[in-house]
């Protein structure tokens, strides 16, 4: 968007730069390089702004009546670690959303009780999601988290096999009257959706902590320039690039950097030989499927306040093959990366943008992603940026087992 | 082709004045739309104001406007990124009352110009009326 509207062409851009470096010379004598510090112009600061403050305000989620509440989030925590909720009783959710993996499994595609076609998402920063999956197929998180339970491929325990569990063990059914204020019922699909909405409240917490991108970020706003000297060269330059000539934060926009929405952005989606990920195209036909969507009955919130995006969302042929523009906070401790982890580092993720086959993408005549031809320096550049995106410090511990030794 | 302009209603009726020789007849603002965006198409023009405002990047919106000119039979809104081609992932639903009428659902999902577009359909013909916006 900036280099169209700047009226020169890409031809004659090198030569420009060139004559306005030496005239910027010129005017510096006796100094014989220049600083490698610079200050970003106003435009730039606008659109560095926009991606804090860090965290974001977060409320309870309407369409699930236990978001927030602590009965909720140590129950949903004993979900989540707990293989018997798999057919196989070997498969928990951590199996391929590992905490001490950033939330995933360091594998191309996971594997639980077989092989699935994607790769694991990592699970911070969930409430701020308007989408759920790479292909968006679910409108909440506790939606979300009962798809690998009914997927046989990977815990595939179902609503009838859940709900038996959770009435037949005193434990769980102990922590789910504490969550939801009432013992399991009779329905079972009931009882299933709610330990969707018992991980969900867990998962919501799950928030990643401040980076150094964020003390720069506020150190710009608030005009500290010993604070924004911290923030190393690279990672500036590389910044520079991101909301900039990269054309990066259109997409990866936001605190969160990710719109929220989906695109293609030239990542082949072949599964094997002959079968390809539909990617948002089935998405959206699969929520419009679901009974277990913000529409339908399992919604908690009767004022149906969060369902517009379901209500309106529309469906076209171009979504063929797009899939959820990923947010990038903590990008550097979940490799390998795209939706089926075709690209193992960051740097590799970056290469690909940079040499990016425009012909190839399947954008509908959508014009954003273009073969950026970065040097070696430039590539290295936004690799620096995107790790200043990790957040800083030791890892919080997450307790594996059930805190609460009083439920019984 | 229709012509657009996003201003202030003083200067936006100053230039229509002016400018709109030829084309629908500008009329006021409804009452209490002050700030409201205009366009001047051949057979309509439009006020339209974004709820709420300015309109956010990543948040469902609502749009409603008026419209000057023969009676309307149908109005569809939609969004349009001309930069880079695309439009919006949802559909507004467009409840229409007369000349006026509010678009629900939109939503912007990136920063920098986008058009407003108001598709507008009587007996006595069609149009695409094209508003400017930048959201926030
Ligand atoms: C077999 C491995 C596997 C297991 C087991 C598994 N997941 Fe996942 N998870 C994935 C994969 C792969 C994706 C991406 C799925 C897609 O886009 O289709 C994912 C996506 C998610 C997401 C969406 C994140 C986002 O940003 O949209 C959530 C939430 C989630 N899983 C929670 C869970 C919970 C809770 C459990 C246990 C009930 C669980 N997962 C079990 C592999 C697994
Ligand atoms: C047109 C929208 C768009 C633009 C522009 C864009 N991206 Fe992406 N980005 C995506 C999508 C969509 C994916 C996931 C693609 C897939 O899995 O098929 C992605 C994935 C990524 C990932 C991998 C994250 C993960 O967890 O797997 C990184 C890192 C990334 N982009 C960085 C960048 C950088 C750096 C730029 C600028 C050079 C950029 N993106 C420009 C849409 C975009
Ligand atoms: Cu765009």
């Amino acid at each position: 968007m900036t280099a169209r509207r700047s009226g020169v062409s890409a031809a004659a851009r090198p030569a420009a730069w060139l004559a306005g470096f030496a005239i910027a010379f010129s005017m510096l004598p006796g100094i014989a390089a220049p600083s490698p510090a610079f200050d970003f112009t106003a435009e730039e600061k606008r659109r560095i702004l926009r991606h804090g403050p860090w965290p974001p305000a977060s409320a309870p989620d309407p369409s699930n009546r236990v978001s927030g509440k602590p009965d909720a989030i140590a129950f949903g925590r004993a979900l989540f670690f707990d293989a018997r909720l798999s057919l196989s009783g070997a498969v928990s959710c951590a199996t391929c959303h590992a905490p001490d993996r950033a939330w995933t499994d360091g594998l191309p595609r996971s594997r639980g009780r077989r092989t699935v076609d994607r790769n694991a998402l990592s699970l911070f920063n969930l409430r701020f999601n308007r989408w759920f999956g790479w292909d968006g197929a679910q409108d909440t998180l506790w939606a979300q988290n009962l798809r690998p339970l009914l997927d046989r491929r990977e815990m595939g325990i179902g609503p009838g096999g859940a709900a038996r569990l959770v009435h037949a063990d005193r434990r769980l059914s102990c922590g789910y009257r504490r969550a939801f204020g009432e013992a399991p019922g009779a329905d079972d699909e009931r009882v299933f959706v709610d330990l969707g909405k018992a991980l969900a409240s867990f998962l919501e917490t799950q928030v990643t902590g401040r980076t150094p991108f964020d003390d720069f970020r506020d150190a710009l706003a608030r005009g500290d320039a010993a604070g924004q000297a911290r923030y190393p060269a690279a990672a500036r330059r590389g910044l520079r690039l991101f909301i900039g000539r990269g054309n990066c934060a259109f997409c990866h926009f936001g605190p969160a950097f990710t719109n929220g929405e989906f695109a293609d952005a030239g990542v082949p989606h072949f599964v094997e030989p002959g079968r390809v990920d539909p990617g948002r195209l089935g998405g959206i036909r699969k929520l419009r499927r679901s009974p277990y969507t913000l529409l339908g009955a399992f919604n908690d919130d009767a004022q149906r306040s969060t369902a517009a995006k379901t209500r309106y969302v529309r469906l076209r042929q171009s979504n063929f093959g797009e899939f959820r523009v990923p947010g990038l906070r903590n990008a550097a401790l979940t490799a390998p990366y795209m939706h089926a982890g075709s690209l193992g580092t960051l740097a590799d993720v970056v290469r690909h943008y940079s040499t990016i086959d425009e012909d190839r993408l399947h954008a509908g005549g959508e014009r954003i992603l273009r073969r950026l031809d970065l040097s070696a320096r430039e590539r290295a550049d936004l690799v620096a940026f995107l790790e200043t995106l990790t957040e800083k410090g030791p890892r919080r511990e997450v307790a594996t087992k059930p805190a609460d030794a009083a439920c019984r | 082709m229709a012509r657009r302009r996003l201003a202030g209603p003083a200067l936006a009726a100053a230039l229509a004045l002016v400018l709109t020789a030829g084309q629908a007849a500008a009329c006021p603002p409804p009452q209490g739309w002050a700030g409201a965006g205009s366009i001047a198409g051949e057979l309509w023009s439009a006020w339209w104001r974004p709820e709420p405002a300015p309109i956010p990047v990543g948040d469902h919106f609502s749009v409603r406007f008026h419209l000057c000119g023969p009676p309307v039979g149908r109005v569809q809104v939609r969004g349009w990124m001309p930069d880079h081609r695309h439009g919006m992932n949802y559909r507004p639903a467009v409840t229409l009352n007369g000349a006026s009428g509010t678009a629900e659902g939109l939503l912007f999902h990136m920063p920098g110009r986008w058009q407003l577009i108001l598709d507008v359909r009587g007996a006595a013909g069609r149009e695409k009326l094209v508003g400017e916006t930048v959201p926030e």
